[in-house]
């Protein structure tokens, strides 16, 4: 596996989590626990972007890998 | 009117009359009752019995009497809820038989107990040996209630300085596969939220003998058919676990790349990952 494809799935994970974690955001009846799970809401979306950006950059320059 | 119609009226009667007195006398566990209440619950209940029976000439007479004891205690009970004097004089005040892990023997002889079951009041609250013992008290009611010396205490969350998610008590939303809107309300979901939770883990509602939901939104369920395996609820523990991979990952990309600003990223992002599982962490595992 190149390291683009590497990163790209690292990306699918978080995406993943950030589904699972909107949805007990939603779920819980606790306003501290929903607090906790917008935060990492949060976080997890910086990463996101910054992973998405280095993305197009690795994609960039191995260009044949593109789309793995 | 022949005799077994009488008693049959009266007693229909009475059966109604003094089911509705018991209620209005309010709803105190029997067991944790004080002495006194006891005895007008017998008197009320010997009373009824006499005048179902007809054994009571009068039926008036019986009436009276009844209503005295069903009343009285009533109005004793008001009467303590706004009064503390008159709640200690009618329910008696507790009792401290144990105080900083020393007998109080005056105590003991003033209720009336005997070491012996004293012993065995404290064995059936688990304090077999009398150096656990901090305090005790003889309630009202009779029951002896015991606080552990600090060391012998369970050891909480608390003690342990470990953070633990709030969770409040679950909801029954499926008994005997009927669904229970009111609950269902109560957490904010509806029958259409249920309906595909059931679908999503393979089960019929008609299967379903009990379903709860618990406070973080996950149902659990229990069928009529046990050879039914169920995934039971673990989404929590995934979502970790996928969190630690991706962190791994992060890892592993700072250590790999070359490019001095990629390396920076991955390192920051990591570690931001790294602070946010912590604060996960009891929300998802505990």
């Amino acid at each position: 596996m190149t390291v683009a494809s590497q990163v790209k799935k690292t990306i699918a994970t978080l995406k993943g989590n950030q589904g699972t974690l909107r949805l007990y955001a939603l779920q819980t009846r606790d306003e501290e626990t929903k607090l906790v799970y917008n935060e990492a809401l949060k976080t997890t979306g910086r990463i996101i972007n910054d992973l998405e950006g280095r993305m197009q950059i690795l994609e960039y320059s191995e260009p044949q890998y593109k789309g793995n | 009117m022949q005799t077994w119609i009488q008693i049959l009226i009266s007693s229909v009667s009475l059966f109604f009359l003094l089911f509705i007195s018991i209620r209005l006398m309010g709803k105190r566990n029997i067991v944790r009752m004080t002495p006194f209440r006891f005895v007008s619950y017998i008197i009320i209940a010997v009373i009824t019995a006499l005048m179902s029976l007809n054994l009571i000439a009068n039926l008036a007479f019986g009436l009276i009497a009844l209503g005295v004891w069903v009343l009285f205690p009533i109005a004793l009970d008001y009467l303590s809820l706004k009064s503390k004097w008159i709640h200690d004089i009618v329910n008696g005040k507790e009792t401290v038989l144990i105080k900083h892990g020393k007998i109080m023997e005056e105590n003991l002889l003033q209720t009336r107990l005997t070491a012996e079951e004293l012993l065995r009041e404290l064995r059936t609250k688990n304090a077999f040996s009398l150096a656990d013992v901090e305090f005790a008290v003889m309630e009202d009611t009779g029951d002896i209630n015991v606080f552990m010396k600090s060391h012998k205490n369970p050891v909480s969350s608390y003690n342990l300085g470990i953070k633990v998610a709030p969770l409040a008590e679950p909801q029954t939303v499926i008994l005997d596969g009927n669904m229970l809107d009111e609950s269902l309300f109560s957490l904010g979901f509806n029958r259409e939220w249920l309906n595909i939770q059931l679908e999503t883990m393979g089960v019929s509602i008609d299967n379903v003998f009990i379903g709860q939901v618990d406070s973080s939104g996950d149902l659990y369920l229990d069928l009529f058919d046990d050879s039914v395996q169920l995934p039971q609820p673990k989404v929590k523990e995934m979502l970790y676990a996928n969190f630690e991979s991706s962190q791994a990952n992060l890892m592993s990309f700072a250590l790999e790349t070359n490019n001095k600003e990629a390396k920076k990223m991955y390192s920051e992002h990591a570690e931001a990952l790294g602070q946010l599982m912590e604060k996960l962490k009891p929300y998802l595992l505990r």
